[in-house]
């Protein structure tokens, strides 16, 4: 047996075979996760140095020795960055390492033995072959541009010059994160094995088939894949490409325009000088307000709900049977989504045609999603849903969710009806969208059971949670019921009762304020571009004929018996659309917008106006729109709604489409500054009614100079 | 300071700009050898007299390349002592070069120029010299859209309808088509291979057969990748109002890709006589101006405003206009913004059925003018085109 050579207590080991002349580079960062800093730099140049002087090298595997293979910057660190020349300069010097990697003169196998994101796939691209293990959790990608960046270590060079633009540009403009099979398919790595043992065998087998191994653009008369740099195609595909992502993002997001920069500029250049195009875009988009914004609520905060930091925590939610009262698109959605994760799910509605309907959409879900599985899996799961017209079926459920029509009495009525059947523990979760729980829990006999879990449409792609506490809630039933949110895979936020709670309060806010507009005679198309430019994901009008106005009609006459009467325009003129003009939404194909070929505002909108505006224009609109919705945030944190400033971000992002460039209401008057923001809204309360007007807790903090996040630092 | 005259304006019949069009044997630079060849010989020019080629030529690359005017020039036996310069201002690059070398002779920097314009589309593709047309760093900076867009965009702005701009481009054909017949496009010489044998000797992009009904059929041009592709989007930076562009241009309605050339003799009256020239025209004003880019094809308008200005006129002082039908729509909103006649506009038909040879078409048009001019007795008038980029450019020629 030869001696090995073995450095391997650094952050990357090394440990050299002299039998077979394989170097292994193991990464091995302290903690549980490989992430990219400056020691990481400093080990893969120590490990690369001494690779470097080995006698009778004949190839390296990187692997790792964490779950994950490397999951790419340390976003503290890149949070943190906002010295460019620093930046840079850091950049610059990872950016030769990996060069270097490429360029050992052997070949270099990247062995997956799990996820490889961010600046860890670009890792594994500076490799010359990629193996991943074909495993669920295996997450290979770039996903840079979801967090407000772009790839800094040669991600936006070295992708389109494996895959050609076209592919390149599906991953890297929308920051596309892929399965271990996905990958394969895409081109992203090269082989799957079944599992980590077999890693090992498949990198060796390349390594001795491939002595000579260099990248593509490394080789004399290397060739771009079709279309090549500067051809037609290629010229007509950067015009496409601009076009198609500006329809996405109405120009709000600058990391994905800019990592299209990156691909277009560094393609006519040779390979080092393009990667310092690449780090020198992505050095100025990284130090940006956007980027850090993005980073803060996207990551940070987003994570941090994931994990329910600073909530309850339950071992078990103690649920085995879950029963959903109401079979529309809700509750079949739940009942999928609970069946899916292994709960017995019953599925309760008065109506047989409703259940079915319910059951076909379980179905497409189930094949939807269940690829995977074999047959046998998939049906297993549809076993598990009951759809049912007795209510005795209920009997013994661990948790109910009711889903039935926004109606107060009617709720009250199944609750008294069900409640009794129920297992001992079990808990009461409404998914009413603004009703007080305390209010619905007046039915019950354990209100300390009774909770909220609102969750948002459609729910299986929606990924927030709002759970509310009513005024009995126990912390017990919280734990338990965010054990369930965990298990069911939802992003929950957690707030304090009070009608409309969080988000049905700015939500609502959002779409009257693009009614009141229209009302005050602006144009239509004027609105709705400017909630896009604003960053809004859904633009009002478009929203609220989706919801239906017969709807919001009807939580809007709702509405004033908690809220008082809504006295503004905009309220008048939903009613006027839904009772007069029989224009109740999207579902009717009327409403704000004609659906006859393709969706165009109704012309006869215009008309419907009371007054006409002393002022309009995209930004006028736009700060309309976003404090208008602020306005509401403001209540939120006077009443105690919101418990946490972490959960407005997340919360408005996640559940109602608040700008995400913004990071979110808070992150935004962070930005604009307070002091201005409440100057804004005093100024539109003078002119436009009084739900403008800023919250005492408002104007305090803007007295006092506060942030609601730290400017240098990550959010606690 | 002295008056700018020309003394000759002369250029190729269009071949359709394809691999099946009669020019595509031609190369470019044959195409303006040609014509300045035909200069040189017709006014039995001294052309160490010359003090500057200049032409206009936009998609410089490949057979278009390495300052074509220099090599055009020399290769139709001028002097080397007469220097050449070429010069892209996009779609107006031929009139640029005829304004140059007016301000040149008006400045008392030359005496005599010879302007012109180049263009073979067949052989060098638009838009494959690259730059900021494709970059989306500059979409992100500074915005662009495809010009039929653009054109679309205007259509959709000012209420023009599909039926008028199908109606316009028929005329243009029909206008076209009775020019050709009647020869009144005196300016054409025709293109000769190295053996003298005439290679094309007549316009053939327009179509006789042309209809309203068959115009109606033709697929919007830009719908799909405005609409599909999302480029309509890339103008509600500009316009946030538009909520849906109506695309109207087809093949039909806007300027036909052709190849083909244009020089034009310009001097100071004193040189001119000198040398035993006869005066045509006298170059009253000029003006090029820069507008919105998104909209892009309005230049004209502002560019025609500035020129008028200069010259101490207005628009009724002006008997004949040749404005650039890069899209009907362009000569359409031009005629309603100054009340123009139809028949005092683009009165031989324009680039809808006669194409537009993208850096040569300003040089070609002062020779359709003058030609207009002269045949029906009138005195004054305006060639303008629009310029990519959103820029425009105009100049007022009075007859002598």
């Amino acid at each position: 047996m030869s001696q090995d050579a073995n450095f391997s207590d650094g952050i990357i080991g090394l440990t050299f075979d002299e039998s077979t002349g394989i170097a292994t580079l193991t990464l091995q960062m302290a903690g549980k996760v490989n992430k990219i800093d400056a020691a990481f730099g400093m080990g893969l140049a120590q490990a690369l140095n001494q690779t470097a002087t080995l006698a009778g090298l004949r190839g390296v595997i990187v692997a790792s020795a964490h779950r994950d293979w490397c999951v790419g910057a340390d976003i503290d660190f890149l949070y943190g960055a906002n010295d460019p020349a620093i930046l840079l300069d850091f950049t610059r010097k990872l950016g030769a390492l990996y060069r270097r990697l490429e360029t050992l003169g052997v070949p270099v196998v990247a062995a997956l033995s799990g996820s490889a994101l961010g600046g860890g796939c670009e890792l594994a691209l500076s490799c010359h072959y990629r193996i991943a293990v074909d495993l669920p959790g295996v997450q290979i990608g770039l996903p840079e541009v979801s967090l407000g960046v772009i790839p800094g270590a040669g991600g936006t060079q070295r992708l389109p010059r494996m895959l050609g633009f076209q592919s390149a540009l599906d991953i890297l403009l929308q920051g596309k994160v892929l399965r271990a099979s996905q990958a394969k398919a895409a081109g992203l790595v090269d082989e799957l094995v079944p599992d980590v043992a077999a890693l090992r065998t498949a990198a060796e087998a390349f390594i001795a088939a491939h002595p000579a191994a260099k990248q593509p653009w490394d080789l004399p008369g290397y060739v771009w894949p079709a279309p090549a740099p500067g051809s037609e195609d290629a010229r007509n595909l950067f015009i496409a490409a601009s076009g198609m992502l500006y329809k996405r993002t109405a120009g709000v997001f600058k990391s994905p325009e800019a990592a299209l920069s990156a691909v277009h500029e560094g393609a006519s250049l040779s390979f080092d000088r393009a990667l310092e195009v690449e780090q020198r875009i992505f050095v100025a988009v990284s130090v940006g307000d956007q980027a850090k914004d993005m980073i803060r609520t996207l990551w940070y905060h987003r994570t941090a709900a994931e994990k329910h930091e600073g909530l309850p925590r339950a071992d078990k939610d103690g649920i085995r049977k879950v029963g959903i009262l109401g079979a529309g698109m809700m509750g079949a959605g739940l009942a999928f989504l609970a069946a899916n994760r292994g709960y017995e799910a019953v599925l309760k509605d008065i109506a047989q045609p409703v259940l079915d309907k319910a059951m076909e959409h379980c179905g497409d879900q189930i094949r939807k999603s269940g690829k995977h599985l074999d047959e046998a899996g998939r049906q297993a799961i549809r076993n598990r849903i009951r759809p049912t017209l007795q209510t005795a079926d209920l009997a013994g459920c661990d948790l109910i969710i009711e889903a039935v029509v926004e109606d107060l009495d009617l709720k009250h009525r199944v609750t008294r009806e069900v409640e009794p059947l129920i297992s001992t523990t079990g808990l009461w979760a409404s998914n009413t969208s603004a009703l007080p729980i305390t209010d619905l829990a007046t039915a019950s006999q354990r209100p300390a059971s009774f909770l909220g879990l609102h969750f948002f449409s459609p729910v299986e792609q929606m990924p927030l949670v709002e759970v509310i506490l009513g005024k009995q809630t126990s912390q017990e039933t919280l734990a338990r019921a965010l054990a369930f949110c965990r298990s069911i895979k939802k992003l929950p936020i957690v707030v304090n009762d009070g009608y409309g709670f969080y988000t049905t309060r700015v939500f609502s806010a959002y779409i009257i304020e693009g009614a009141q507009l229209v009302a005050e005679g602006h144009d239509p198309v004027l609105i709705e571009w400017a909630a896009r430019v604003a960053g809004m994901v859904v633009p009002p009008l478009q929203v609220f004929d989706e919801i239906t106005l017969k709807l919001g009609r009807h939580v809007l006459s709702q509405a004033e018996r908690y809220i008082g009467k809504i006295d503004i325009a905009g309220v008048d003129l939903v009613r006027r659309m839904v009772d007069d003009l029989d224009r109740p939404g999207k579902a009717a194909g009327r409403g704000f917008y004609d659906y006859d070929g393709g969706r165009r505002i109704w012309p006869g909108l215009k008309d419907l106006a009371v007054g006409k505006p002393d002022q309009t224009g995209v930004e006028h609109l736009a700060r309309r729109i976003i404090l208008a919705q602020i306005a509401q945030v403001g209540h939120a944190l006077q009443d105690g709604i919101l418990m946490n400033f972490r959960d407005a971000e997340v919360g408005a992002i996640f559940g109602i489409g608040f700008a995400p460039n913004t990071g979110g209401p808070l992150s935004y008057m962070d930005r604009q500054g307070l002091g201005n923001v409440v100057a804004w809204m005093d100024d539109f309360a003078a002119r436009y009614g009084k739900r403008y007007a800023p919250t005492q807790i408002l104007r305090d903090r803007a007295a006092n100079g506060m942030r609601f996040f730290p400017l240098d630092s990550p959010p606690t | 300071m002295s008056d700018a005259y020309v003394f000759d304006a002369i250029r190729t019949p269009r071949g359709r700009g394809k691999d099946t069009g009669s020019l595509y044997s031609v190369r470019p630079i044959d195409l303006l050898s040609g014509v300045l060849r035909a200069v040189r010989l017709r006014n039995s020019l001294d052309t160490s007299q010359v003090d500057e080629v200049v032409v206009g030529c936009v998609t410089q690359v490949g057979d278009q390349g390495g300052c074509i005017a220099r090599y055009a020039s020399m290769a139709a036996g001028y002097d080397y002592r007469a220097p050449g310069v070429t010069i892209n201002r996009f779609c107006a690059s031929g009139l640029e070069a005829v304004n140059h070398a007016a301000a040149m002779i008006v400045s008392g920097f030359a005496d005599l120029v010879v302007a012109g314009g180049v263009e073979s589309m067949s052989r060098v593709k638009m838009g494959s010299d690259g730059g900021a047309l494709t970059d989306p760093t500059c979409q992100w900076d500074v915005g662009f859209v495809p010009q039929g867009i653009s054109a679309d965009l205007m259509a959709t702005l000012h209420g023009i309808t599909r039926m008028d701009v199908d109606a316009f481009a028929c005329e243009s054909q029909r206008r076209a088509c009775a020019s050709l017949d009647s020869g009144a496009f005196r300016s054409v010489v025709p293109v000769v291979d190295r053996a003298g044998l005439v290679v094309l000797d007549r316009d053939e992009y327009p179509r006789q057969e042309t209809t309203i009904e068959s115009l109606g059929k033709l697929n919007a041009a830009f719908e799909a990748i405005g609409a599909r592709f999302g480029l309509d989007s890339l103008t509600r930076r500009t316009y946030p109002q538009v909520e849906r562009i109506q695309h109207i241009h087809t093949a039909g309605n806007s300027s036909g890709i052709v190849d083909g050339a244009a020089a034009v003799l310009i001097g100071s009256l004193e040189k001119g006589l000198s040398m035993g020239l006869k005066p045509r025209a006298k170059i009253r004003a000029a003006a090029t101006v820069g507008d919105e880019p998104i909209l892009m094809l309005d230049g004209p308008v502002p560019a025609t405003r500035k020129a008028m200005a200069r010259a101490g006129m207005v628009a009724k002082d002006i008997d004949l206009f040749e404005v650039n039908e890069a899209f009907a729509v362009v000569p359409i909103r031009y005629m309603r913004e100054f009340d123009v006649p139809p028949d005092r506009l683009n009165a031989n038909g324009g680039a809808i059925a006669l194409g537009h040879p993208l850096g040569a078409t300003g040089a070609m048009l002062v020779g359709t003018l003058l030609d207009a001019l002269e045949e029906r007795n009138m005195s004054t008038g305006l060639v303008t085109l629009c310029i990519g980029g959103g820029m425009g450019e105009a100049t007022i020629f009075e007859r002598v």
